[in-house]
């Protein structure tokens, strides 16, 4: 079994660590600008999975935990 | 101010005013790219979760406490839209090492590559980023604890059950030193 500094090895072989001087490839405040502007829509299929989760947590409270955990 | 930044600013952006938002993503743009990078690890993903972590921070600013640092909480919002990403890439899609090449026939170390980043990204999101700045990025617990806004002792637990996972998902691969 390998110890953690032969994992991290591993990773950094796999993962190479991300470039220090990176830099967002455009001006991104134009999309800021839009984004903010932007009015948030809830589609129908939202609304019924919040719903059904919500039923589903009164009817079995204990599954909280569970939901919690996957969040 | 905790960001030397003028703090008739802050209670600007606080206020809605745009040109102060503005001023703001000016100053934080890059660092913000640069830290959700190193979780995102895809410049385009990346791009897109800056305009996400810009516009939570717009639409969150009259929470912010403008005596308290900016920068450090438009860091821990811009972790959490990086991890909302994570969870939605998992669902989605499949990972891709950091060189980006993807040779028809892939070489064998470059396929042990391959199953190392593919065994990392299986890890729950909330597991792959506290290994992601621990492992990969060698960030110190304590900024990712202020990043996550948890107790470092958490952080230590998630990077503890990351490597156990990781371990014996390696092993499963057959993947040794």
């Amino acid at each position: 079994m390998m110890n953690d500094d032969q994992l991290s090895q591993l990773l950094r072989t796999a993962l190479p660590a991300a470039d220090a001087t990176a830099a967002p490839s455009r001006d991104l405040w134009p999309a800021v600008v839009r984004r903010s502007e932007a009015r948030i829509e809830v589609s129908s299929a939202d609304w019924s999975m919040a719903a059904i989760v919500a039923i589903v947590l009164v009817m079995f409270p204990e599954w909280i935990l569970l939901l919690a955990y996957q969040l | 101010m905790p960001d030397g930044l003028d703090g008739e600013l802050l209670e600007r952006f606080v206020q809605g005013d745009q040109t102060a938002f503005e001023s703001l993503f000016r100053q934080f743009e890059t660092d913000v790219y640069r830290w959700i990078l190193r979780i995102v690890r895809d410049r385009s993903a990346a791009d897109d979760v800056l305009v996400e972590a810009f516009w939570r921070v717009y639409r969150g600013r009259a929470c912010f406490d403008a005596s308290r640092s900016f920068g450090a909480w438009m860091r821990r919002i811009a972790t959490n839209a990086a991890l909302d990403h994570l969870r939605t890439a998992q669902r989605h899609t499949g990972w891709r090492v950091a060189d980006d090449t993807m040779p028809a026939a892939p070489r064998p170390d470059q396929a042990i590559k391959e199953s190392i980043a593919l065994a990392f990204r299986s890890l729950p999101p909330k597991l792959q980023i506290v290994a992601t700045l621990a492992l990969v990025e060698e960030q110190p617990y304590s900024e990712i604890a202020d990043a996550l806004d948890l107790p470092v002792g958490t952080i230590k637990s998630r990077v503890f059950r990351a490597t156990r996972l990781l371990r014996k998902e390696l092993a499963r691969l057959g993947i040794t030193p």
